[in-house]
């Protein structure tokens, strides 16, 4: 099973508690976002691993479960941590797992800003802080044609955005990953162009299936699979669903997302599992499921139709994909 | 040079003298160095299949490992021309044919893989894929074109086609690799450090043959 490693630092880096403290509370009232994503991996001390402490503590009480993957098997937990895109640690699907550890997940903050209310910086255990945790088992369909199911423990983005009082104006949300080219290896080349960036049309982010997930199998988030913090979008194509986010704005203009900057032919923006929507380069009209042999028929919106059609109704999803 | 020494009946002639034994020895011990390096890469993968660890899709890794040794041992066929022009050493063009075919070998199995372990013998996927696939259809297409060069591997073809001929045909492999190339470059997603260092190695061996007609010419 896989254990959380907590990144070992030496003495000589270990900030003073007093520096500590004065260093979140300016980081609470709103400093730069270059601080918050330089300040994992500077700032250690007991305090710092609140987030943890609780989380582990809430993740050994029973939590409601929804089967949302139809009764299909969930993947294998083995198979879920060792077979991974997540390109800042490398572009092998080992990679992940190999260099995993080098993620400091711990303190972690997330700025919420753009055209909310309640705009700021604020450490993951204030944003869990009352939020009820339960667990989702969703469909995982990368763009690749594989596929996974993954039982996630998190709650709905929608609760975060409403405590946070979206403007009239908010009609999509940015998602922003880490950005730690010092531990984090495969940001020392531009495959793609770091931090990693995702986003959402405002209803597709408060859609009650849009979920938050900060454990898988009922244990705390492998940094592999995107510790802490992380999105799932399961009607999407799993690159949607960004990991180890810092940062979270809702803006007016459609943005540009990472994967689209890359490679607009073949990444759209809205990416909504299709398979009468082939990718330039390969079907999409089936795919394989990790730990079963043989390959299976895709669904529409990832078997989520019922679910999501309705917010693409009267879009052609040929040119929106 | 290599007309004569390819025609030669058999593998080592009667050394006469100490030096061309030493030098007989070393051809043969080049010969079965080649055996093993090509065979291991099998060894190993049936090893790993059976007792390892291939990951999460196994038939994925056998995929990628056979279609990298493939066009690797492609890429030192070719090369191993070159090798035998610069240092004049006989031993490079006694081992030519040997790592040519297990360069086919291996990409044979590659395509096997791909048809048994990924696409499970589904012949209509099969040939749908074949068919509207770019990256499968230059791997197709690379593959074919090795074809004839395996079949006329042999000494006693190569006389009837004569040498002309032959030469001819088995050129046909710088084709075939820059097929292989592409094949690999299409189908990555985005990052193509690999797949541009066997572009790399590939342009060097051309340009090499190129210049060496060239200079030759003259």
């Amino acid at each position: 099973m896989f254990r959380y490693r907590y990144p070992r630092i030496p003495e000589s880096e270990v900030t003073p508690k007093a520096l500590l403290d004065s260093r979140r509370r300016f980081l609470r009232q709103g400093a730069t976002l270059g601080m918050v994503a330089a300040a994992p991996g500077l700032l250690w001390s007991a305090d710092a691993k609140a987030w943890q402490v609780q989380l582990e503590e809430r993740l050994t009480e029973a939590l409601t479960s929804s089967d949302l993957a139809d009764g299909e098997s969930p993947t294998s937990l083995r198979d879920i941590t060792t077979y991974n895109n997540f390109y800042e640690f490398g572009t092998g699907k080992r990679d992940p797992e190999v260099y995993g550890h080098r993620l400091v997940t711990d303190p972690w903050s997330l700025a919420i800003g753009g055209e909310v209310e309640k705009a700021g910086t604020f450490a993951l255990e204030d944003v869990l802080a009352g939020q009820a945790l339960e667990e989702r088992i969703y469909r995982h369909r990368c763009v690749e044609a594989w596929s996974k199911v993954i039982p996630w423990v998190g709650f709905p983005l929608t609760d975060l955005l409403k405590r946070h009082g979206p403007t009239s104006r908010a009609k999509y949300v940015i998602f922003e990953s880490i950005h730690d080219p010092d531990n984090l290896r495969g940001q020392r080349r531009s495959i793609i162009e770091w931090p990693y960036r995702e986003a959402l049309r405002i209803d597709e982010a408060m859609h009650p299936l849009t979920l938050l997930a900060v454990g898988v199998y009922g244990e705390m988030m492998p940094n592999q699979n995107g510790a802490p913090i992380r999105l799932v979008v399961p009607w999407k194509y799993g690159f949607k669903s960004i990991k180890s986010i810092v940062r979270i704005e809702l803006v007016e203009e459609r943005p540009t997302t990472s994967w689209h900057a890359r490679n607009p032919e073949e990444y759209g923006f809205y990416a909504n599992v299709n398979p009468e929507v082939d990718h330039p380069r390969w079907s999409q009209a089936r795919e394989r499921r990790i730990g079963e042999s043989g390959r299976r028929e895709t669904l529409m919106f990832n078997g989520y139709a019922d679910e999501v059609a309705h917010l693409y109704a009267d879009m052609d999803l040929h040119r929106h994909y | 040079m290599e007309r004569g020494m390819l025609s030669r009946k058999g593998t080592t002639r009667k050394a006469t003298s100490r030096q061309e034994a030493f030098g007989q020895s070393a051809i043969m011990a080049f010969r079965w160095l080649v055996l093993i390096g090509c065979s291991a890469p099998a060894v190993w993968l049936t090893w790993q299949w059976f007792f390892g660890d291939l990951g999460a899709v196994p038939g994925e890794a056998v995929v990628h490992v056979t279609g990298k040794t493939g066009l690797t041992l492609l890429l030192l066929t070719i090369a191993f021309s070159p090798a035998f022009r610069f240092t004049g050493w006989v031993g490079f063009m006694a081992a030519r044919r040997q790592i040519g075919l297990w360069a086919f070998f291996w990409l044979v199995a590659h395509m096997l893989a791909w048809m048994g372990l990924d696409q499970y013998w589904d012949w209509p996927w099969i040939r749908r894929e074949m068919i509207e696939l770019p990256y499968i259809r230059y791997g197709v297409a690379a593959l074919v074109l090795l074809v004839p060069l395996a079949l006329t591997s042999f000494r006693r073809v190569q006389k009837a086609m004569g040498y002309r001929a032959w030469h001819w045909l088995h050129r046909l492999i710088y084709i075939a690799g820059g097929l292989g190339v592409i094949h690999f470059w299409v189908l990555t997603r985005a990052d193509y450090l690999e797949p541009l260092l066997y572009a790399t190695v590939l342009a060097g061996l051309v340009v090499f043959r190129i210049v060496d007609a060239m200079l030759h010419r003259q």
